[in-house]
């Protein structure tokens, strides 16, 4: 059937790179300057691993703090400290960086450019985030990633201009790769209705990269200048106001929670069809949901504060029914994926391929986080348990972590082959996931029990209540499952890279051992 | 409801909605995956469900919507009250008391009709319909009572309304804030006492001073 060839080729469906050791022949400038898009992606890949894992071991300390109340291993501000680096570094650092990458290392095949245009931006892209990361490492600013002003202004901190600064880098940062994720897309062959869905994803994205960047650069800049008594935007003691700075920061902050969203979509996308071995179930469904997630996103910012006044309030209301209708692209997806799983028979080596099983698992994690959104949008219920309880947090662990997080790392296995030349170890591999499941599930439901019982954020002790003591246990013990399966994935990346299997051909596949009994040819 | 956004009737109904939600995706996942049937999806299944979808956001919205609205209805009804010159006996089933909470860093101050202030509690009747006024003049703060189920955001220079149904089992219940304020934003709790009926009178002569009492 012409149709399914068609789909097949605008899903980026085929076997598209050579495998060879691509890190073992770059040379130390290569990975620095290199233009070519494999170089930037894997230097892209390498960074956002270390992040994570700078990330992690921030995480791993503040969860020992928490596992027991009124044992005080960090102090306050080393703890806010901690929090405050953990949040920006795996957003910053890790997620974005990471689908991103990957992204970059599948559009110039999947859309047929052999290149990645704008490179050089790209580059540069890169260099501004490693810029803001030694920033926020030097400066250790303690306002949280959202730096809520005036408190975010006289934290007491001599360094932390160096914050602000950073704020604004990142800003730069992620414009530049949203404007080339866009241009790329634009470069789709064929026409609209004929590029990939990744060609979707990263032009949609890409562009609500550009606008909302503007935002978050303002914030970076204002807050600098107010720090420094130039300006008063933000300071309500000298006459600014904390309700601009809000409405201004969730016009990026709601955005910047699409921005690793969409792109790892656009990863699970290519990868689905790539280890059935059929196309999605709907293409047109999936562009009519990345259409909606972009065009629902920057509008919906202020559910993240509370409204200042009342539900009945037309604002706060149609803040509401928005939040409430963007559920329905997301939900478009899942169905999407689900539907496509359902088609055929799933053929044996997808089942044996590890990053198949991440995709799987991330698809069940975004349903487990996903659902709940439909009750964090409504003002009632927020102003009942949701707002600013671990609630919060364990809603956005299970998207960030259980679905981006797991789905970038699905990518990492998926590319492993291509970049290194030889296959993972399978055993190792097998162990990471199981341990990432139980750890994230357990993790995320303790947070939810916290939640539930107003748990407070960005709290280095609390009051020894068994509800509080027990849900902050069970964290804890899901952050070192989840600590102890990274520390397998990267014994596994290193060691593999030389003593793997070597890889010959298309280290993917798709082969069944009961192609016999299977579904008749159409 | 006792507190109109309690977790009972509309909320709990949606809470249910959105756990069978979750369930369902993970039953379907699970069930793509393992189950030996294959199954073509037709389009119209998504519109169905897309239709399914929009009415549980009207009904979520709806819901919300009434709830909080009925929340803001004793506020306003308040306001009109509050305006007049009435006695503290004419207030009676609007609310019990009125209490000032100063929220800083870090800490509440309560300030009660007497202008008696405390630094710790805020004390109150078992059972008694309480309004919080709660203000900040540094920086954003929260405004958190567990057990009355309410949760707010304070942001500085703002005056927030919030009313709450004390318990009827006479206590001390945790106060605290819910929003990053700064280093000291872990020890910012305290306690909504609810008095007991033997030592109500003792504690309410120590408290009135002045012309009347807002509750027998």
């Amino acid at each position: 059937m012409a149709d399914k060839e068609l789909d097949l080729k605008r899903m980026g469906n085929l076997p598209h790179w050579d495998v060879e050791n691509l890190i073992g022949k770059m040379t130390l400038k290569s990975l620095l300057f290199s233009d070519d898009y494999r170089h930037i992606a894997i230097k892209g890949i390498l960074t956002s691993l270390v992040m994570l894992a700078l990330g992690g071991i921030m995480a791993i300390l503040f969860r020992t703090e928490l596992a027991v109340p009124d044992v005080q291993i960090l102090g306050a501000r080393v703890y806010m400290t901690l929090m405050t680096l953990h949040g920006m570094i795996m957003v910053f650092g890790f997620l974005i960086p990471l689908v991103v990458s990957v992204c970059y290392f599948l559009l110039p095949k999947v859309l047929g450019h052999e290149r990645l245009i704008w490179a050089k931006a790209a580059q540069w892209s890169y260099w501004l985030l490693i810029l803001a990361a030694v920033l926020l490492v030097i400066g250790r600013p303690d306002f949280t990633w959202t730096a809520y002003p005036p408190m975010s202004l006289r934290t007491g901190n001599p360094l932390l201009w160096m914050g602000y600064l950073a704020i604004f880098l990142v800003a730069v940062s992620e414009f530049l790769a949203g404007a080339v994720l866009l241009r790329n897309a634009l470069e789709a062959k064929g026409g609209w209705s004929k590029a990939p869905l990744m060609a979707w994803a990263t032009g949609t994205v890409g562009l609500l990269f550009m606008v909302s960047t503007i935002p978050l650069a303002f914030i970076g800049l204002g807050l600098l200048t107010d720090y420094l008594e130039i300006t008063a935007y933000f300071d309500p003691s000298r006459g600014g106001s904390v309700k601009f700075f809000l409405y201004v920061f969730w016009s990026y902050g709601h955005p910047a929670v699409y921005l690793p969203f969409v792109p790892a979509i656009a990863v699970l996308y290519t990868l689905m069809p790539r280890f059935l071995g059929h196309p999605m179930w709907s293409y047109w469904s999936g562009v009519a949901a990345f259409i909606l997630l972009m065009l629902g996103a920057i509008p919906i910012g202020p559910h993240h504060f509370q409204p200042l006044y009342t539900v009945s309030g037309w604002y706060e209301r149609m803040v509401q029914i928005l939040t409430l209708l963007v559920f329905i692209p997301s939900v478009l997806h899942v169905f999407n994926w689900v539907a496509t799983l359902f088609m055929e028979r799933i053929p044996t080596s997808a089942r044996r391929a590890v990053p198949f099983k991440f995709m799987v698992a991330s698809i069940g994690f975004i349903i487990y986080g996903g659902a709940t959104a439909f009750i964090n949008a409504q003002i009632s219920i927020d102003s009942d348990f949701i707002h600013n309880t671990y609630w919060i947090p364990a809603h956005f662990h299970a998207m960030f972590f259980g679905f981006v997080g797991q789905m970038a790392i699905a990518g990492v296995y998926y590319l492993y082959p291509y970049i290194t030349g030889r296959m993972y170890n399978q055993k190792l591999a097998n162990s990471h996931f199981w341990l990432w499941q139980i750890g994230l599930f357990t993790k995320i439901s303790g947070m939810f029990l916290a939640g539930y019982t107003y748990f407070p954020r960005w709290v280095y002790d609390y009051p020894p209540l068994p509800e509080w003591a027990s849900t902050q246990f069970m964290i804890t013990v899901g952050a070192y499952l989840i600590g102890l399966g990274f520390i397998l994935f990267l014994y596994n990346f290193a060691v593999s890279a030389s003593r793997g299997r070597q890889v010959e051909g298309d280290p993917w596949p798709v082969e069944d051992d009961a192609a016999a009994v299977a579904t008749p040819a159409e | 409801m006792e507190n109109a956004l309690g977790l009972s009737g509309g909320q709990a109904t949606l809470i249910a909605i959105t756990a069978g939600f979750t369930i369902l995706g993970l039953v379907g996942l699970a069930a793509a995956m393992f189950m030996e049937k294959r199954w073509k999806v037709s389009y119209s299944f998504e519109f169905l469900f897309i239709i399914g979808m929009l009415v549980l956001v009207y009904y979520a919205d709806w819901n919300s919507k009434t709830t909080y609205k009925a929340y803001q209805a004793e506020l306003r009804q308040w306001e009109e009250v509050a305006g007049t010159p009435l006695a503290k006996e004419d207030r009676k089933g609007v609310f019990d008391q009125v209490i000032n909470v100063a929220a800083f860093q870090w800490g509440f101050a309560f300030i009660n009709e007497n202008n008696e202030l405390s630094r710790n509690a805020a004390i109150v009747q078992p059972g008694e319909k309480v309004l919080f006024r709660v203000m900040s003049n540094d920086v954003i703060h929260g405004f958190n009572i567990p057990v009355a189920n309410i949760v707010a955001e304070i942001d500085p220079g703002d005056v927030r309304e919030l009313w709450i149904r004390a318990p009827d089992k006479p206590g001390k219940y945790l106060i605290q804030c819910v929003n990053y304020c700064g280093v000291g934003h872990a020890q910012m709790k305290a306690w909504l006492v609810v008095q007991g009926a033997d030592e109500d009178n003792e504690e309410t002569s120590q408290l009135d001073t002045g012309e009347g009492t807002s509750n027998g």
